[in-house]
C-alpha cells in the first residue's frame, strides 16, 4: 500500500441545519459547517480542535455520513460518498468507525460485552459462530481487556469508565475500518485514565494503519497524538498545520488566543490574569459577514468584514486570516 | 492574611450503602486562612465533593456518621443545630458554587430573581432592595443590566456560570467553596471565569476552597494544595511545593500523568483504579498502585510526616522508618 495515498478528501463541505420552518417565510439555517476543504492520507491522524458549538462534531459525523451534507463533496478512497444510497452506506459503515464521547451512553445496558461486539459482525453477516468468537476475543485482547473470557460475559454496568471506553473502541475497530472518528473519547474519563486510553488508541491506529480524526477541545492532549492539528471556529477551519508547527508557530489570532488560554500546571498562574479575548463565539444562524472571529479579534481591520480565503502561508501551513493575505 | 478563618479537625464522613459502610472522608485536617485559596485535588470518587458538601452540612440521606470538629472564626460549627447553622452560617458565612450548577438554574425565573432570592429568603430583605443588590453583583461578575432581566436559556454557558457565581457572592460570605466551577466550560470561557474569580477574591478578600480534578486549572487559583486519595488528605503543601517538590507517591504519579502543552514529556498513567471506599486497602491506601511501594507501606499506615515548612504528606518516601 502506498503511504501517500489520500484516503479522505473534503471539498467545500457545508452542513446547514434548517430550523423554524414556517409557511411563507424564509427558512432559517444554522450554518454548523460552512465551507471546509482538506485531505487526509492513509495512516495519518488529525486533531480537530475547537470550542463547543464550533461544528467539529457535526463535521465528524458528516464525514461518516451520519448527517447529510448540504453541499460540497466527500471522497473516500477515491469514491464519492456524498450521496450514497442505503445499500452502499452499509458498505461505508464497515469502512469507518466512531468512538463517542460518552461510553456510559454508547453501550446498550442489556447486552453483554460479547453481544455488543458481536452485533456489527451479525449486521454485516460475517463468519460462523466460531469465527466470530475468535474475532471478538481478539478484539478484546487488542484493547487489553484480559482475561477476555471474564470480560466478554460482563454487562456494561460492571465495568469502569475506562474499561467501557475500551469496549467502545473494540467495537468500532472490529470491522477493521480504514478511518476512525474519535469524538472527545476521553473527556468523560478521569485524568489518570485518559493517557492510558489515548496511548491505546494511538497504538491501535499504528498497528492497523488506520487514519484517525481526533475531535477534542483539549489542546493539551493533542501533542502526543496526531500528525496534524486543525483549528475550527464557528464552522470554519481557521488554521491547519503539522502539530509541532502549529504549536510553535500559531498564526491565526484565534489559535493564539486558544493556546494562551490553556493553563499549564504552574503555581505562578495564580498571580496573573490571562489575556483572553472577551465575548463568546457567534451565533451560527446569523454569523458575522466576513471573518467570524473579527468581532472578538484585537487585530480586526476593515477588510475583515469580507470573508478571507484560506492561504498556504508556508508549506503545509494554511491560515484563513486577512493578516496573512497580502 | 495569616488569620485562620476555617479549621477542620478529624472531620470524617461515612455513608450507608447496601454493600456496607462507605467512608467518604476520613480524618480531614486542615486550616484555611483569610484571603487564601486551598485547592483540593483528586480523582473522581476520592471524596473531595463529599468533603465540600460536608463543610456546608449538606449531607445525603444515607448519612451514617459525621464526626470531628469544624471551627469558623474560632467557633465550633459542626455541633450547631441545623436551624442555627442554616440561619447564621450557610450562605451567609460560607457559600458554594456547585458542580454543574449552571444547568440547575430555574428555567422559568429571570436570572435577577434567582440571584436576589437568597437575600429575600435568608436576610428578609425586601424585593426592591434585593433586586438592586442583585443587579449590582451581576454587573460585577460581567452580566450587563439588560441580561439580568433574561431567562437562563437566553444565556450562554459562560454567562450562566457567572450568574451562579453571583448567587454565591450576594450574601457577602467569607468563604466560597468552588466545586469544579469550570469543568463544563470551553477553554477560553474557562480562562475568563478564572480571571473573574481572581478579581473577586481580591475585591472582597475572599477565601476559596477550590475543588477540582484538573491539576493545571488548580494552579490558576491555588495558594495551597491538598491532595485527596480514597477519602484521605494524603498531602497538603504550598502550591510551589506541590508542583515542584511533591512528597507523596500519589502526587508524583498524578503530576506525571498530566498532559501539558509547553513541555514535551513522556506521560505515565497511574495503573489500576481508585479503591472502593467500603473496604479500602490496609495501611497506605495507595500502595497497590504506587510505583515507589516499600514493604512498610503494606503493613503500617503512614502518619502525616512533616516534609518541609507547611508541607505535610502521608508517605514513607524519604523517611527513615525502621
Amino acid at each position: 500500500m502506498n503511504n501517500n495515498e489520500v484516503l479522505l478528501k473534503i471539498e467545500n463541505l457545508r452542513v446547514w441545519f434548517e430550523i423554524r420552518k414556517r409557511m411563507l417565510s424564509q427558512p432559517l439555517y444554522v450554518r454548523a459547517v460552512d465551507g471546509i476543504n482538506f485531505e487526509l492520507k492513509k495512516g495519518e491522524s488529525i486533531s480537530l480542535v475547537g470550542e463547543s458549538g464550533s461544528g467539529k462534531t457535526t463535521l465528524g459525523k458528516t464525514i461518516i455520513r451520519l448527517y447529510e451534507p448540504t453541499s460540497g463533496k466527500i471522497y473516500f478512497d477515491g469514491i464519492d460518498i456524498t450521496n450514497l444510497n442505503s445499500k452502499d452506506l452499509k458498505w461505508y459503515r464497515k469502512e469507518t468507525g466512531l468512538i463517542q464521547q460518552d461510553p456510559f451512553g454508547a453501550l446498550p445496558s442489556h447486552f453483554t460485552v460479547y453481544r455488543i461486539l458481536e452485533e456489527p459482525l451479525l449486521i454485516h453477516k460475517i463468519g460462523t459462530v466460531e469465527e466470530r468468537r475468535k474475532r471478538i476475543f481478539k478484539a478484546l485482547e487488542d484493547v487489553k481487556l484480559t482475561p477476555v473470557e471474564d470480560f466478554s460475559s460482563k454487562y456494561p454496568h460492571m465495568l469502569s469508565g475506562g474499561q467501557m471506553q475500551r469496549v467502545v473502541i473494540a467495537r468500532s475497530l472490529i470491522m477493521r475500518p480504514k478511518l476512525i472518528i474519535a469524538d472527545e473519547p476521553v473527556s468523560m474519563l478521569d485524568a489518570s485514565v485518559r493517557i492510558e486510553i489515548l496511548d491505546l488508541l494511538k497504538e491501535l491506529q499504528d498497528k492497523f494503519h488506520m487514519s484517525l480524526i481526533y475531535i477534542t477541545h483539549d489542546l493539551a492532549t493533542v501533542r502526543m497524538f496526531s500528525n496534524w492539528i486543525f483549528i475550527m471556529y464557528a464552522g470554519n477551519l481557521v488554521e491547519r498545520a503539522l502539530t509541532n508547527e502549529l504549536l510553535n508557530n500559531p498564526l491565526h489570532p484565534y489559535t493564539k488566543a486558544l493556546l494562551s488560554a490553556i493553563p499549564d500546571p504552574d503555581p505562578e498562574n495564580r498571580k496573573k490574569l490571562r489575556e483572553v479575548p472577551p465575548g463568546e463565539p457567534p451565533n451560527l444562524i446569523n454569523p458575522p459577514p466576513g471573518c467570524r472571529f473579527a468581532p472578538r479579534c484585537q487585530y480586526a481591520m476593515e477588510i475583515c468584514n469580507t470573508e478571507p480565503q484560506e492561504i498556504e502561508v508556508q508549506s503545509k501551513h494554511w491560515v484563513k486570516c486577512w493578516l496573512f493575505n497580502k | 492574611m495569616n488569620e485562620v478563618i476555617l479549621k477542620l479537625k478529624n472531620f470524617s464522613l461515612s455513608y450507608k450503602t447496601r454493600k456496607g459502610i462507605l467512608e467518604a472522608v476520613k480524618n480531614a485536617d486542615f486550616e484555611l486562612k483569610k484571603g487564601e485559596t486551598l485547592a483540593i485535588v483528586g480523582e473522581s470518587g476520592c471524596g473531595k465533593s463529599s468533603l465540600a458538601r460536608g463543610i456546608m452540612r449538606l449531607f445525603p440521606r444515607n448519612l451514617e456518621k459525621v464526626s470531628g470538629e469544624i471551627y469558623l472564626n474560632g467557633e465550633e460549627i459542626l455541633s450547631l443545630d441545623e436551624e442555627s447553622y442554616r440561619k447564621n452560617i450557610r450562605w451567609s458565612k460560607i457559600s458554594m458554587v456547585f458542580q454543574g450548577a449552571m444547568n440547575s438554574l430555574n428555567p422559568v425565573l429571570k436570572v435577577v430573581y434567582q440571584v436576589a432570592e437568597p437575600l429575600m429568603v435568608h436576610m428578609k430583605i425586601d424585593k426592591e432592595t434585593a433586586f438592586k443588590k442583585a443587579k449590582e453583583i451581576l454587573s460585577l461578575v460581567g452580566i450587563s443590566e439588560s441580561f439580568s432581566e433574561r431567562y437562563p436559556f437566553e444565556l450562554s454557558g459562560g454567562m450562566k456560570q457567572r450568574v451562579v457565581i453571583a448567587m454565591a457572592l450576594i450574601t457577602n460570605p467569607q468563604i466560597v467553596i468552588l466545586d469544579e466551577p469550570t469543568s463544563a466550560l470551553d477553554i477560553i470561557t474557562q480562562a475568563n471565569i478564572m480571571n473573574l474569580l481572581k478579581l473577586l477574591k481580591k475585591e472582597f478578600n475572599l477565601s476559596y476552597i477550590f475543588i477540582t480534578h484538573d491539576i493545571a486549572t488548580a494552579s490558576e487559583l491555588a495558594d495551597r494544595v491538598a491532595v485527596m486519595y480514597a477519602g484521605e488528605i494524603v498531602e497538603i503543601s504550598p502550591a510551589e511545593s506541590f508542583y515542584y517538590k511533591p512528597a507523596h507517591g500519589y502526587t508524583m504519579m498524578l503530576l506525571n500523568s498530566v498532559p501539558t502543552l509547553k513541555i514535551d514529556k513522556k506521560l505515565r498513567s497511574i495503573p489500576g483504579t481508585p479503591p472502593s471506599l467500603i473496604s479500602p486497602p490496609k495501611a497506605c491506601r495507595f500502595h497497590p498502585r504506587c510505583q515507589f511501594v516499600m514493604d512498610i507501606c503494606k503493613i503500617k499506615e503512614p502518619p502525616m510526616f512533616k516534609k518541609d515548612e507547611e508541607h505535610f504528606a502521608k508517605c514513607y518516601i524519604g523517611e527513615s522508618h525502621e
